[in-house]
C-alpha cells in the first residue's frame, strides 16, 4: 500500500466510482481552485472532470491510476479553461502590490498573497507549482501527467518560486 | 470653463433616480481599452436572469434572492495596455453624482505607490441601503458598478465566497460610519 | 524544503468542494445513465423501434413552434445569466480588494 495526501491506496484495488469520487473530491477541486481562483469555475471544472471519469471509468484498472488520470484531465481541464476565459480573476503578478506588513509563518494574509500570486503566474509555471506543492509530486510525476520533459518541469519551477521569491521576499526579508 | 462644466452636468442627466449616468469621455474609452466589460441589467433583464437560477443550488438561491429586489446592475469595465489611458476628469462626473442626497463615501482606499483608488458608496433612503456604487481606478484597468435597489451588504460579502474571492467584513452606515484611507 | 517552500505547501492545503458537490456529481451520472438507457431501449426490437419513430414524428410535429420559442427563451436567459454571474464576480473581486487593503492597513 502506498499513502499519498490521506488517502490511502491499495495498489491493484480498484474502488468504486462513488469511492473514487469521495477520495478524491477534494483533490480535483483543489487543483482547478489553485490554478483558477475561481471557486465556482473550479467546481464546473471538477464536476466535469468527474462526469469524464465516469465514462472512462471501466477503463482504469487500479486506484493508482485512477489518481493519476484525475490529476491529468484536472490539470488539461484547466489549463484549457483558462485559455478560453476573458475576464481575469486574479491580480496581475507585475501589479501585485507589496505586502504591507512583515509576515509571520502561518500568517492567512501571507496564504492568500501567495495564491494570488501563484494564480497570477503563466499557466505552465502555474500548474507545474499546484502540482508540486498541493500534491507533493516530484517534477518526475509531474512530467508525466503534464507530458512535459522533466527539465522543463524543473525550469517552470525554477522560475516560478524566483518570482515569488522576488515579490515576497522584499517585505519579508531575507528568505531561507 | 464653468459653461463647460455646466454642459457636461447637462449631459449627465440621469434616467431613473439613481442610475449612474457616466459622461460622454467613456465611450472614448472603450476605443483604447483592450478589453472592455458592459453589462446593463433593468429589472426586466434582471427578472429574466433570475428564472434560470436554481432554487436547489445554494449558491444561486442565494444569489435569486439578492437579485429579486434590485431595479438595476451596471458593470462598465475597461483594461487597457498602458498606463495613463484616463484622466481624474473622466471620473469626477461620476463622483459629482455620488455627492448627491442620499449618497456617502463608506470606504476609500487609495495607494500612491500603486496608482490606485478603489472607494465604495452606499446610498440610503429612510435607514435602508437603496444603492450601491464602486469606483476602482487602477493603473491599467478602470471598473464602475452601479446597483440600484435595495441591495443589502451583508449579502454581497456572502456572495464573495461563492466566487471564491475572501470574504468581507466591512460595517456599513447603519452601524459604524467611518472612511478608511490610506497613502502609502 | 525550504521556509517559504513550505509555506507554499501551506498555502496550497486542499481545500474541499462546497456542501453538496458529491451528490451533484452522483445526480449527473445518474443523468448521464439515463439518457443511456432511454437511447438503448429506444433502438432495443424493431417493433419498439418502429413506434418510438411515429412517436418521435408526432410529437415533434405537435410541439414543433413552441420548442423553437422554449428554445430562445432559454438560450436568452441562460446568456442573462451569465451576464449577471460575470456582473456579481466582477463586484465582489473589487470589494475584496477594498478589504484586502483595508486590513493591509489595520495590521500595520
Amino acid at each position: 500500500m502506498t499513502e499519498a495526501k490521506g488517502c490511502v491506496v491499495e495498489a491493484g484495488r480498484r474502488s468504486t466510482f462513488a469511492e473514487a469520487l469521495r477520495a478524491n473530491q477534494a483533490m480535483v477541486f483543489s487543483i482547478a481552485y489553485h490554478f483558477l481562483r475561481d471557486r465556482p469555475a473550479a467546481e464546473e471544472l471538477a464536476q466535469d472532470v468527474f462526469l469524464q471519469l465516469y465514462r472512462s471509468f471501466e477503463d482504469l484498472d487500479s486506484d493508482s491510476h485512477i489518481t493519476f488520470w484525475l490529476r491529468r484531465a484536472a490539470s488539461n481541464r484547466a489549463i484549457d479553461y483558462l485559455r478560453r476565459r476573458k475576464f481575469r480573476a486574479a491580480i496581475a503578478l507585475e501589479q501585485a502590490p507589496e505586502p504591507s506588513t512583515a509576515a509571520v509563518e502561518d500568517d492567512p494574509l501571507l496564504n492568500r498573497r501567495l495564491r494570488a500570486l501563484i494564480a497570477s503566474l503563466p499557466e505552465k509555471q502555474r500548474i507545474a507549482m499546484v502540482l508540486r506543492f498541493q500534491e507533493d509530486l516530484m517534477p518526475e510525476e509531474i512530467s508525466k501527467i503534464l507530458d512535459m520533459p522533466v527539465r522543463t518541469v524543473k525550469s517552470h519551477l525554477q522560475r516560478a518560486l524566483a518570482l515569488l521569491r522576488e515579490k515576497i521576499g522584499r517585505s519579508m526579508g531575507e528568505i531561507r | 470653463m464653468r459653461s463647460a462644466c455646466l454642459g457636461w452636468m447637462a449631459l449627465l442627466l440621469p434616467l431613473a433616480a439613481q442610475e449612474l449616468k457616466l459622461p460622454a469621455s467613456f465611450d472614448k474609452l472603450a476605443e483604447k481599452a483592450s478589453d472592455v466589460v458592459d453589462i446593463t441589467m433593468d429589472s426586466s433583464m434582471l427578472q429574466l436572469a433570475s428564472k434560470f437560477l436554481s432554487d436547489k443550488d445554494p449558491d444561486e438561491a442565494r444569489i435569486k434572492k439578492l437579485v429579486s429586489g434590485l431595479k438595476g446592475l451596471y458593470v462598465k469595465s475597461f483594461e487597457f495596455d498602458r498606463r495613463g489611458e484616463y484622466e481624474e476628469s473622466d471620473l469626477e462626473s461620476v463622483r459629482a453624482q455620488l455627492r448627491g442626497p442620499g449618497w456617502s463615501r463608506v470606504v476609500g482606499v487609495r495607494s500612491k505607490r500603486d496608482g490606485e483608488n478603489v472607494e465604495l458608496f452606499l446610498k440610503s433612503d429612510q435607514g435602508q441601503v437603496s444603492g450601491l456604487a464602486i469606483i476602482a481606478a487602477e493603473p491599467r484597468e478602470l471598473t464602475i458598478v452601479n446597483i440600484v435597489g435595495p441591495v443589502n451588504p451583508e449579502e454581497i460579502r456572502d456572495l464573495a465566497g461563492h466566487f471564491g474571492v475572501p470574504r468581507m467584513d466591512l460595517s456599513f452606515p447603519n452601524t459604524r460610519k467611518s472612511t478608511k484611507e490610506e497613502q502609502q | 524544503m525550504n521556509d517559504f517552500e513550505k509555506q507554499i505547501r501551506d498555502a496550497l492545503a486542499r481545500k474541499e468542494p462546497s456542501p453538496g458537490f458529491e451528490a451533484r456529481v452522483l445526480a449527473a451520472t445518474r443523468r448521464v445513465e439515463a439518457r443511456s438507457s432511454w437511447w438503448n431501449g429506444l433502438f432495443s426490437g424493431r417493433a419498439r423501434w418502429a413506434s418510438a419513430v411515429v412517436a418521435a414524428v408526432v410529437v415533434i410535429a405537435a410541439v414543433g413552434w413552441r420548442h423553437e420559442r422554449d428554445v430562445e427563451e432559454r438560450a436568452a436567459g441562460e446568456a442573462a445569466k451569465a451576464r449577471l454571474e460575470q456582473a456579481l464576480k466582477i463586484t465582489s473581486v473589487k470589494l475584496a480588494k477594498i478589504q484586502e487593503k483595508v486590513e493591509a492597513h489595520e495590521s500595520n
